[in-house]
C-alpha cells in the first residue's frame, strides 16, 4: 500500500543506470566495512573501490540512505564533517548486517548464474 | 510486522515534520557539495570549475529532492491537485461523456436528496423548540353510543391552569388557535393569505423559542403580535423598525413586539403561521403540554384521565352520561402537527426505497461507461505503469476522477433536488407550498448529498479502476490494442449490465403497482356523471349565519332559519347565471372524505344499539343535479324538506340491514333506494349510506353543486360572482368535480408519476447497457461471424450466435431481479398495502408484466446489433483484423 505515492517521474538516467537494489547493497557493504560515514564518504568510497567504474549521480546516495534507514538496516546521527559542516553519519545495524549477508549470497548466486548463461556460446546470435 | 510499523512511523513522522526533513536533506546536500568542491579545488581546478564539477557530480538538487522518498511520497496535496488537473483535462476532452455521466449521476443524487429532504422535513425533523420530545397535544375524546368519537382539543384558561398545577404530570402548557380566515392589514393595506394564530402569553417562552429581534410576549402583555421571519423579510424588508408597528387583525390593532426565528412557523407543519397575537379576549385554545422530565405520555394519560372525564361532564352538562367512556389522547407534538405526515409517511418511504434503487442503477450505468472509456485509455495506462506507476497510484488517479464527477453530479443533483421537491410539493393537495416542507440547502441536506455522492463515487469508481489498472505490461505494450485482459474487463461489464436489468425489474414492479393503483382509482365508477359539474365551497359560519358556538345557545333556531334563507338566495342567484342547469347544496363537501356519521332511528328499523353508518345531508334537487336515479321508490322531493324523517338509502344499506326485507315496506321513513355512489371520493368504500334532507336542520352549508350546460371552467368566475353577490364572505373556492376527485387521489398520482419516471429512466439505462454488450459482442466476433456467413449460415443462426452471450447476461439479470422483486413485495406487502388500490403488492400479473416489458425493451435494444450481425459482408469481415 505504500506504493501509493511512488513517483510518476522517471529517475535521471543520464549516468550509468544503477538498479536500486545494487546501490543499496553497495552502501550496506561500504558501511559494514568502514563503520560510520556520511553521504559524501560513502559515494567516494564506492567510486574508489569500483575504480571509478561506477559513476553515480552522487545525490542518489541519499535516496538509497533514506530507504535503508526506513527499513531499519542503517541508523544515522548528526555530526561534524572534516570541513567543519553539519553532516549526518550513517552506520549499519544488526538487521542491516543480516540483510547484507543474505543479499550478498543472493547476488553471488545471480552473478554466477548470469556468468554461466552469458558464457554459453549458443546464446550468441 | 515490526518493520511495517517502523515504516508507518517513519512515514507519519516525515508527514508531520516534512519541512524539517526537507531542510535536513538540504543541509546534507550542501555539505556534500562543499566536500566535492573542496576535492576538485585540491586537484587544482579554478573556483568556478570546481563548483561546476561538484554540481555535475551531485546531480540537480531539485531532482534529488523530488526523488527523495519523503518528498515524493508525502506531497499528497500536490498529487491530488495534479491528479485533479489531469482529471479535469480528461473530462474536458470528452464533453459528451462527461455530460452523460454527470447528468446520470445528478439524477440519482438529486432524486435521493429530494426525497430525503421531504422525509427529513415531514418525518424526521423536530420543531426548533426546547426539548421537543416532551411536547404533546392534548385532546379529550368522548365516545358516544355507536362508537362515534368526537374529539375536543380546544380548552379555556381554567383547563390550562389545572394542567399546569404542580401535582400534574405536566411541567407547562401553551396554547394556540388558528384564526379562521382572518382579515389582516398593515398601514391600512390588506394582506392576503397570512395565517394568524392566537396564542397564550407563555407560548414562545414555554417552547423556548427566542426572537430574532425584539422580544416575545410576557404575561402582562396585551394586544401585541409576534411575526414570522419570512413575513418580516417579505413585508418589512427585514428592517428593525418593524418593532412597534401595528398589524390589524379582524379590525383589532396589535403592536408588533418581536420577530420569530426563521424556521419556526408554529405547530401546523403544512400551513405555517406568520402572525401570532396575544389578545385580551380569552377564547378556547389548542393545548400543547410539556411532560415533566421522566414522565411518559402513557403515565400522563392515566394521571389526567379522571380530571378530563369530569371536565367533559361539566362541559356537556346534561348531555353526557357519567358512565360514558372517554379517551385522553396525548399526541407527540415535537415534530409539529401534520395531516400529511400520516397520509404520506408510507408513500415517502416507498419512494425513498425506489430512489435508492435508482441510485444503484445510475451508479452501475456510470461504472459501465467509465469502464468502456477506460478500455479506450488502456495504452495510456500501460505506459504509465511501465514508467513505474504502481497500481494503487493508478487507482488513486481514477478515484480522483470519480470524485470530480461525483462533485459535479452532487452540485447539479442539488439543483435537481430543489426542482424535484417543488414539483412533488405542487402535486400535493395544498393551497400553497408550505415553507416548512420546501427545499432548503442546510448542513443536513448537504451532508446527505455529499454522503450519497461519495458512496456513488466509490460504487461506480472503484470497480472499474481496479479492473482498468490490472495491467499486463509485457503483453499490452506489444499488442496494438493495449492493456488489460479484455476478457476480465468484459466480464465486469456484463455483471454490471445484469445488475441494471435486475434493478430495472425492481423499479418496473414498483412502478407497475403504483401506476395501476392510479389507473384503478381514476377509472373507478364514482356512480354519477362528473361532467360539467362544479363544487363551490362556501362558509356560512364565517359569513355569520347559523350557530357558531359548539355548546349551542337559545336563539339557535333563528340562526338556523338564516342558513335556510341564505341557501334559498344562493340557489336563486346561482341558478340565474346563464348556462347553469341546476343547483343543489350539501352540509359537507363531496369527494373530500367521510365526515358525517348517523344513527337515525326510523320506525320499523332497528339495526341495534351500536349501529352507525355514513350520512350525507343534501339540499333540494340533489339527486337531479348529481344525476343519481332511484333504483326503487323515489328520491327526496321539495315536499320532503318540510317533513322530518324522510330518508333515501343506498343499495349497500339494503344489503347490510335489510337482507331479507323490503325497506320501503318495513320502514316507511325510507322513501327510496339509489345505486351505490362514492360520494366521499374514489378511495372510499362502498358502505351503507343514508341521504338526509338538509332543510331539517341546516346549521351550516359547506358546498354548492352546480351542473352546467357548457364548459364548467368558463362559468366558474360567473358562479363565484353570484355567490359573492349574496355575501362576499361566503365564497371560499370553486373546483370542477373532476378536480375534486383528482385532489382526493393526489398522493397516488404523485407516487405513480415519480415511480413511473424513475422506472422509465431505469429502463433507458438498462437498454443502453444491453445495447452496449450486444454491440460489443457483434463487433468482437465480426471475423468469426463472417466465416460462418461464408460457410452458408443463415441469418437467424448468425443472430442467435452473436446474441447468445447477451441473452445469458440478460436472463441472469432478469432472473435475479424477478426473484428479488418477489421477495421484496412479499416483505413489504403489508407496509405498501395502504398505498395500493385494486391490487395487492404480490400481484403476479404485475410482476409478469414487468418481466414482459423488460424482455421487450431488451429485444428492442438488441435490434440494431443483430441487424448489424446479419449485414456482415463475409469477405470484408474476414479481412478485418
Amino acid at each position: 500500500m505504500w506504493n501509493l505515492y511512488r513517483s510518476t517521474r522517471m529517475p535521471d538516467r543520464s549516468k550509468l543506470d544503477l538498479l536500486q537494489g545494487t546501490l543499496d547493497l553497495m552502501v550496506l557493504r561500504t558501511l559494514a566495512t568502514l563503520g560510520s560515514l556520511h553521504g559524501y564518504g560513502i559515494a567516494r568510497r564506492i567510486e574508489q573501490v569500483s575504480g571509478d567504474h561506477v559513476i553515480l549521480n552522487q545525490g542518489t546516495i541519499y535516496i538509497s540512505l533514506v530507504r535503508l534507514e526506513e527499513r531499519g538496516w542503517i541508523r544515522s546521527k548528526w555530526g561534524v564533517s572534516e570541513n567543519n559542516r553539519r553532516a549526518r553519519f550513517y552506520s549499519i545495524t544488526k538487521a542491516g548486517e543480516k540483510q547484507l549477508a543474505a543479499e550478498t549470497e543472493n547476488w553471488e548466486r545471480v552473478a554466477a548464474m548470469m556468468g554461466r548463461v552469458l558464457a554459453d556460446p549458443g546464446a550468441e546470435s | 510486522m515490526t518493520s511495517f510499523f517502523r515504516l508507518l512511523w517513519s512515514r507519519l513522522r516525515s508527514f508531520v515534520g516534512k519541512g524539517r526533513l526537507d531542510r535536513e536533506l538540504d543541509v546534507e546536500l550542501a555539505t556534500h557539495l562543499e566536500l566535492l568542491t573542496d576535492e576538485a579545488r585540491k586537484r587544482g581546478l579554478s573556483e568556478a570549475d570546481a563548483r561546476r564539477e561538484a554540481l555535475l557530480k551531485l546531480g540537480r538538487p531539485e531532482s534529488i529532492r523530488d526523488q527523495h522518498p519523503h518528498a515524493r511520497r508525502l506531497r499528497l496535496a500536490d498529487l491530488l491537485v495534479q491528479d485533479s488537473k489531469y482529471a479535469f483535462r480528461m473530462l474536458r476532452k470528452s464533453p459528451a461523456f462527461t455530460a452523460v455521466v454527470t447528468l446520470t449521476l445528478a439524477l440519482g443524487i438529486g432524486a435521493n436528496t429530494a426525497l430525503f429532504s421531504l422525509v427529513d422535513n415531514l418525518l424526521l425533523r423536530s420543531l426548533p423548540v426546547r426539548d421537543p420530545g416532551q411536547l404533546v397535544q392534548v385532546s379529550v375524546i368522548p365516545i358516544f353510543p355507536g362508537g362515534f368519537k368526537k374529539g375536543v382539543n380546544a380548552f379555556d384558561g381554567t383547563v390550562f391552569e389545572a394542567v399546569r398545577a404542580p401535582d400534574r404530570p405536566f411541567a407547562d402548557a401553551v396554547g394556540f388557535m388558528r384564526l379562521d380566515r382572518p382579515t389582516v392589514a398593515v398601514d391600512g393595506e390588506t394582506e392576503l393569505s397570512r395565517n394568524v394564530e392566537q396564542i397564550s402569553a407563555n407560548f414562545f417562552s414555554g417552547l423556548g423559542v427566542a426572537p430574532v429581534i425584539g422580544r416575545t410576549p410576557e404575561p402582562s402583555d396585551n394586544a401585541i403580535a409576534v411575526v414570522s421571519a419570512r413575513w418580516w423579510r417579505a413585508r418589512f424588508d427585514g428592517r428593525q423598525d418593524v418593532l412597534g408597528r401595528t398589524v390589524t387583525v379582524n379590525g383589532q390593532p396589535y403592536s408588533i413586539i418581536g420577530v420569530a426565528p426563521s424556521g419556526f412557523y408554529g405547530f401546523l407543519v403544512e400551513d405555517g403561521a406568520d402572525i401570532w397575537i396575544v389578545s385580551p379576549e380569552a377564547p378556547e385554545l389548542r393545548m400543547i403540554a410539556r411532560l415533566k422530565p421522566g414522565v411518559t405520555a402513557v403515565q400522563a394519560q392515566g394521571a389526567m384521565h379522571a380530571y378530563f372525564r369530569q371536565y367533559l361532564v361539566d362541559r356537556f352538562r346534561g348531555q353526557f352520561p357519567p358512565d360514558q367512556p372517554v379517551e385522553t389522547e396525548l399526541l407527540p407534538a415535537g415534530q409539529g402537527l401534520s395531516q400529511l405526515r400520516g397520509q404520506y409517511r408510507g408513500a415517502l418511504l416507498a419512494l425513498m426505497a425506489l430512489v435508492t434503487i435508482v441510485l444503484f442503477t445510475t451508479c452501475t450505468n456510470v461504472g459501465n461507461l467509465l469502464m468502456l472509456r477506460n478500455a479506450a485509455r488502456r495504452r495510456e495506462l500501460t505506459v504509465r505503469a511501465a514508467l513505474g506507476a504502481g497500481r494503487s497510484r493508478l487507482i488513486l488517479q481514477y478515484l480522483v476522477e470519480g470524485s470530480l464527477l461525483a462533485v459535479l453530479g452532487c452540485v447539479i443533483g442539488l439543483a435537481f433536488a430543489a426542482w424535484g421537491v417543488s414539483v412533488i410539493l405542487s402535486m400535493l393537495p395544498l393551497p400553497a407550498i408550505p415553507e416548512s416542507l420546501a427545499f432548503h440547502v442546510d448542513a443536513r441536506i448537504l451532508g446527505f448529498a455529499a454522503g450519497v455522492s461519495i458512496l456513488s463515487a466509490l460504487l461506480f469508481g472503484l470497480a472499474p479502476a481496479w479492473r482498468a489498472t490490472d495491467v499486463d505490461l509485457a503483453g499490452s505494450l506489444r499488442s496494438s490494442q493495449g492493456a488489460t485482459s479484455p476478457k476480465r474487463a468484459r466480464r465486469m461489464g456484463r455483471v454490471l449490465v445484469a445488475c441494471q436489468v435486475g434493478l430495472s425489474v425492481l423499479l418496473l414492479v414498483g412502478a407497475g403497482l403504483f401506476v395501476q393503483t392510479l389507473r384503478n382509482l381514476s377509472q373507478l365508477d364514482i356512480g354519477f356523471n362528473t361532467d360539467r359539474l362544479l363544487q363551490v365551497s362556501i362558509d356560512t359560519r364565517f359569513a355569520g349565519y347559523g350557530r357558531r358556538n359548539q355548546g349551542g345557545d337559545a336563539d339557535s333556531q333563528n340562526r338556523e332559519g338564516e342558513v335556510a334563507g341564505v341557501l334559498r338566495l344562493l340557489r336563486e342567484r346561482v341558478g340565474a347565471v346563464s348556462g347553469v342547469q341546476s343547483v343543489t347544496a350539501t352540509r359537507n363537501w363531496l369527494m373530500r372524505g367521510e365526515n358525517s356519521r348517523m344513527a337515525v332511528r326510523i320506525p320499523g328499523f332497528d339495526p341495534g344499539r351500536d349501529a352507525m353508518w355514513s350520512g350525507v345531508t343534501v339540499g333540494p334537487d340533489f339527486f337531479e343535479t348529481m344525476g343519481i336515479q332511484a333504483v326503487r321508490g323515489r328520491t327526496l322531493t321539495a315536499a320532503d324538506v318540510t317533513h322530518r324523517g324522510r330518508y333515501v338509502i343506498n343499495e349497500a344499506f339494503v344489503r347490510r340491514y335489510f337482507p331479507n326485507d323490503d325497506p320501503l315496506v318495513r320502514a316507511p321513513g325510507i322513501v327510496g333506494i339509489v345505486r351505490d355512489v362514492r360520494v366521499f371520493g374514489p378511495r372510499s368504500e362502498i358502505a351503507p349510506l343514508m341521504y338526509e334532507p338538509l332543510q331539517v336542520e341546516p346549521d351550516r352549508v359547506s358546498a354548492l353543486q352546480v351542473r352546467t350546460a357548457g364548459d364548467p371552467d368558463t362559468m366558474a368566475s360567473a358562479i363565484g360572482e353570484a355567490v359573492r353577490s349574496v355575501n362576499p364572505k361566503l365564497f371560499v373556492g370553486i373546483l370542477t368535480m373532476r378536480e375534486e376527485i383528482d385532489r382526493g387521489i393526489a398522493r397516488e398520482r404523485m407516487v405513480a408519476a415519480i415511480s413511473a419516471f424513475f422506472s422509465l429512466l431505469g429502463l433507458l439505462l438498462a437498454s443502453i447497457g444491453i445495447f452496449g454488450v450486444a454491440s460489443y459482442a457483434v463487433a468482437q466476433r465480426t471475423k468469426e461471424l463472417a466465416i460462418r456467413r461464408a460457410l452458408g449460415a443463415g441469418r437467424w443462426s448468425v443472430i442467435r450466435e452473436s446474441l447468445r452471450e447477451t441473452s445469458v447476461v440478460f436472463v441472469l439479470g432478469l432472473a435475479a431481479g424477478t426473484i428479488a422483486a418477489v421477495i421484496l413485495v412479499r416483505l413489504t406487502a403489508s407496509v405498501i398495502a395502504e398505498l395500493l388500490f385494486g391490487l395487492t403488492a404480490t400481484d403476479a400479473v404485475n410482476i409478469a408484466g414487468a418481466v414482459i416489458v423488460m424482455v421487450a425493451v431488451a429485444m428492442a435494444a438488441c435490434l440494431l446489433p443483430a441487424h448489424r450481425a446479419t449485414r456482415i459482408d463475409p469477405l470484408a469481415g474476414m479481412r478485418e483484423e
